[in-house]
């Protein structure tokens, strides 16, 4: 068998396979691009229904109560720029696709590191899967996810649900794997269950690497989600992508500033709330 | 086990034949020791395992102080971890109040660590997202007890090493030698009969330690509970302990009190420790005495009721004020009413030293008849 041929009937197998996989899958599928679409939704309207001032308001008092009035008083006007230049609706619709995806990551991250921490027979297995999502180029994700759930918000979330999932895993697992071994004695030595060793003492030990966890998922879920303008995400990452196709140079430019915008605040944001949960903690 | 039934009111700790062998191969390494008895060095080659404490039997009394002392790598910190199985012998017995640790379940063996054992450790460890009041009812809240009630054990314990005022501080906040004071507290807020101290305070400046050492015996004392102290410093052990182990190579080649060890080193390398040690406070008028028969006939004109009285356990300090005094060459000791044998400066010389007089009764009979 020639090169050639091996290669094509390879390519005809995966397309074969894929195929199988969105007939005979299809309820799946559909199912689970519903549930997608039903979350994002939902956030997406908590964020689009109220006028543009509010939200900017909103965002400004969470700034100030997590890192200070200067940076309220920025988040805000900055906001109130993204409106300015028109690119309100997608400003929001990419504020809660980051947020679905983040969200979403983190219940399944978070709760795997964990695991991962506590058996190290479970993080063996974990690892090289973080390994491999991370080494692939990030828009792969986003091939076979229109494959099966087709174009749309869906699949924007599914692969940035992909890409957002490793950092919180492994900071998480590294975290409780850290505990200082004098505290995991103390405990033994105090009597404690399982349970309470891990809510008592290892826990808050792991709190700082987690939340660096969670930050850094939020950035790559910010950064996977402009890629995803190509599969019908909708928000800043389309209208990037449309303006890209037409060579509309100054809407994609104010369309990257509205991103800039975003990323900052939400990473701020971030950062603040970790850093006041381990001022919490000291 | 009836035997140790019926000694549990008096023996609360009681190591039977303990060994601890570290490694991958540590069952036949143990194996090993036990049928043909090779040395340390041998199972370190032949099994590639590290033996930490080698047949090391002990008892700890109730109320008592028993400090054990050693290097570093004497195996102390591994003996004392096997007291309450945070390290699992490789062979032989530990019971802790008659009942064999290694045979409770994990949740008995959570339930003796939390209300009869506890434990201060050299780090302290006290959790830094916790206040300090929070940190002393932490044993409290493992055990389940309401808020109210452990805050308030908590502040008593806070209160009993003069901590107070600390209460809401963060441990970050204190210094080393109040974050130690918090461990103590910690330790004693669960009520355990017996406090496993490993080198609480081998991390504080002199002055600090001693103030420690002191508060820590009178408070041990005052509550009537047991110790085990581990330290390597043999000026600590004998402050504290009302008996001392001296630990080497995992294996316990001396206890005794320290008068005893003092007087009477094991051998060689317990010699050496206790060389720079000060016999002032250590030796009592009971091991250095001169009998009175032996000083009648060095000194037959003397009439001993006219020497000064003193008592079996005053020690050498207090008798060399006492012979300051005294117009005469001799101190009377007395116990219950009668004299029982007679201190002369020479006794107070060898006490200085730290030879007991009936290693050198000889010399004694000599130099009496010389002075006669």
């Amino acid at each position: 068998m020639s090169m050639p041929d091996f290669s094509s009937q390879f390519d005809a197998s995966i397309d074969t396979g894929l195929e199988w996989l969105s007939d005979n899958g299809e309820f799946v599928f559909d199912a689970v691009n519903a549930v997608l679409n039903g979350i994002y939704e939902g956030v997406l309207w908590c964020v689009a229904y109220p006028p543009h001032y509010v939200v900017a308001i909103v965002m400004a008092w969470i700034g100030w109560r997590l890192a200070g009035v200067r940076f309220a008083i920025l988040a805000g006007l900055a906001l109130l720029f993204c409106d300015l230049i028109g690119l309100w609706p997608e400003t929001v619709s990419t504020l809660a696709l980051v947020l679905t995806a983040t969200v979403l990551a983190l219940v399944v991250a978070i709760p795997l590191g964990v695991i991962a921490g506590l058996a190290p027979a479970f993080d063996r297995v974990v690892d090289p899967c973080l390994d491999l999502i991370q080494t692939m180029p990030p828009y792969i994700y986003l091939l076979p996810a229109i494959a099966l759930l087709g174009y749309g918000p869906a699949t924007a979330l599914l692969a940035t649900f992909i890409v957002a999932l490793p950092p919180a895993l492994r900071l998480t697992s590294l975290g409780i794997r850290m505990t200082p071994k004098e505290f995991i004695e103390l405990g033994e030595a105090s009597g404690v269950t399982g349970i309470q060793m891990f809510f008592k003492i290892r826990l808050p030990f792991a709190l700082p690497s987690i939340m660096a966890g969670v930050n850094q998922s939020l950035m790559m879920a910010f950064g996977m989600v402009v890629i995803a303008g190509i599969v019908g995400s909708g928000g800043l990452g389309e209208a990037i992508y449309g303006s890209i196709r037409t060579l509309d140079i100054a809407k994609s430019i104010n369309a990257a500033i509205a991103i800039v915008i975003l990323t900052m605040i939400l990473d701020r944001l971030a950062q603040s709330a970790a850093q006041a949960r381990v001022r919490a903690s000291k | 086990m009836t035997m140790a039934t019926i000694n549990s009111d008096e023996v609360l700790i009681d190591c039977q034949s303990v060994w601890k062998i570290f490694g991958k191969n540590a069952p036949a390494a143990m194996d090993a020791v036990v049928q043909q008895g090779l040395s340390k060095t041998r199972i370190l080659q032949n099994h590639g395992c590290v033996v930490g404490v080698s047949d090391v039997s002990l008892q700890v009394r109730r109320g008592e102080i028993f400090c054990i002392m050693g290097l570093s790598g004497s195996g102390k910190s591994t003996l004392i971890r096997l007291l309450n199985k945070l390290i699992t012998p490789s062979s032989g017995k530990v019971l802790v109040k008659g009942k064999d640790v290694s045979s409770l379940s994990p949740a008995q063996l959570r339930e003796v660590r939390a209300r009869h054992i506890g434990m201060v450790f050299q780090s302290v460890a006290l959790l830094p997202n916790r206040t300090v009041l929070e940190n002393t009812a932490f044993g409290l809240e493992v055990q389940g007890v309401g808020k109210a009630a452990r805050y308030k054990v908590a502040e008593q314990a806070l209160a009993k090493v003069g901590l107070s005022e600390w209460t809401s501080r963060y441990p970050s906040e204190l210094s080393g030698g109040m974050q130690q004071r918090v461990g103590l507290a910690r330790a004693l807020t669960a009520d355990p009969e017996i406090i496993l101290m490993d080198e609480p305070f081998s991390a504080l400046d002199p002055l600090i330690r001693r103030q420690l050492q002191d508060e820590f015996r009178l408070l041990t004392k005052e509550l009537g509970k047991s110790a085990v102290f581990i330290t390597h410093d043999l000026d600590e052990a004998i402050r504290i302990g009302d008996r001392i182990a001296i630990m080497k190579d995992g294996a316990i080649i001396q206890v005794g009190t320290a008068e005893e060890i003092v007087l009477n080193p094991a051998d060689d390398y317990v010699a050496e420790f206790v060389a720079g040690i000060s016999r002032l406070h250590l030796v009592k008028a009971h091991s250095v005495m001169t009998s009175v028969q032996a000083y009648k006939a060095a000194q037959p004109t003397c009439d001993i009721s006219r020497l000064i009285q003193t008592s079996l356990d005053a020690d050498i300090d207090e008798l060399i004020s006492l012979t300051m005094k005294s117009r005469r060459d001799g101190l009377a000791v007395v116990d219950n009413g009668t004299v029982v044998g007679i201190i002369t400066p020479r006794d107070l010389l060898r006490g200085v030293q730290g030879i007991p007089n009936e290693l050198a009764p000889v010399a004694t009979a000599n130099a009496m008849e010389a002075s006669a």
